[in-house]
């Protein structure tokens, strides 16, 4: 089989790393598997905030760690911790802006910002220019330059709030896409494109690197 | 026939939310023929992979401050 040879879908990573055996110690309360489960999570809970209420991400977050520490003993493993943690953070960002008089709402602002890939595209939809062949094993590999780690960091700082949104809650989190349209105010055509453009910057960035081996 | 940016649309969907079974199969059989789609599904996924990990382990401090936020909050 070729190296380019890939139909099927599903990925991994550190969203779905809690074994039955973690998932078991944080049910009983064990203090530790709870430090390394905040550990694990906090940064990309604070990322998934950060658009919805911005500054206050942390406390937002702060808050929903406690709900979460108080429901663990009830968790059943149904979606990945990451997933179930980030429906946590999502209602209590929610809670927040509702005392603030505000509502979570990702609809507008989509005008004006290109599809970050039709460059490469030919008038009758053909690849004019395709993407390099990537020098990486896995995943694992991908970003593994602190380089290019930190332009991720600076091209998600550049993003559109509604794309970042969408990217952190998908993506790096692993919500229900419906549940994400529900819960943010947004039409899952919308949503979709959002997504693919958001998608599509960071394919950009990361095969751009690969070429030059700069940002 | 599936035209690649079409090819490049469903590939997207298919990590979105759901795709039909027409859409997939199109998808598929596009595949088969075009290595520059398959290139990019490929790497399309091991960058979804890698994102998941994109924002790191929180420092000492950082797990600090959430473990005595708890602290102070079963105390209250």
């Amino acid at each position: 089989m070729s190296s380019d040879n890939a139909q099927e879908m599903p990925v991994t990573g550190m969203a779905n790393r809690e074994s039955e055996e973690d998932l078991q110690r944080l049910r009983s309360g064990e203090v530790a598997a709870f430090e390394q489960l905040v550990r694990r999570h906090h940064r990309a809970l604070i990322a998934a905030a950060r658009p919805l209420v911005g500054d206050e991400a942390e406390e937002v977050v702060q808050n929903a760690w406690i709900k979460a520490h108080r429901a663990l003993p009830e968790f059943e493993g149904r979606s990945a911790v990451r997933t179930w943690l980030t429906r946590i953070v999502l209602n209590e960002a929610k809670m927040l802006l509702r005392k603030r008089g505000r509502e979570v709402s990702l609809e507008d602002t989509t005008g004006g910002d290109a599809d970050p890939q039709s460059w490469r595209f030919g008038s009758r939809g053909g690849w004019a220019l395709p993407p390099r062949y990537w020098q990486v094993e896995g995943p694992h590999e991908v970003l593994s330059s602190d380089q290019l780690l930190e332009c991720l960091q600076r091209l998600f700082g550049e993003m559109p709030g509604n794309q970042k949104a969408l990217l952190e809650m998908r993506d790096v989190s692993g919500m229900d896409f419906e549940e994400i349209c529900n819960d943010l105010n947004v039409s899952a055509s919308n949503a979709r494109v959002l997504l693919h453009r958001a998608r599509g910057r960071v394919f950009e960035l990361v095969d751009h690197y690969q070429e030059t081996g700069e940002c | 026939m599936l035209k690649c940016t079409q090819a490049v649309e469903d590939a997207n969907t298919m990590h979105t939310s759901k795709l039909g079974w027409w859409r997939r199969f199109s998808l598929f059989m596009h595949l088969l023929m075009c290595h520059h789609c398959r290139r990019y599904v490929r790497q399309l996924k091991m960058l979804l992979g890698a994102v998941k990990d994109m924002h790191g382990e929180a420092s000492d401090e950082e797990v600090e401050r959430v473990l005595k936020r708890l602290r102070e909050s079963s105390g209250s």
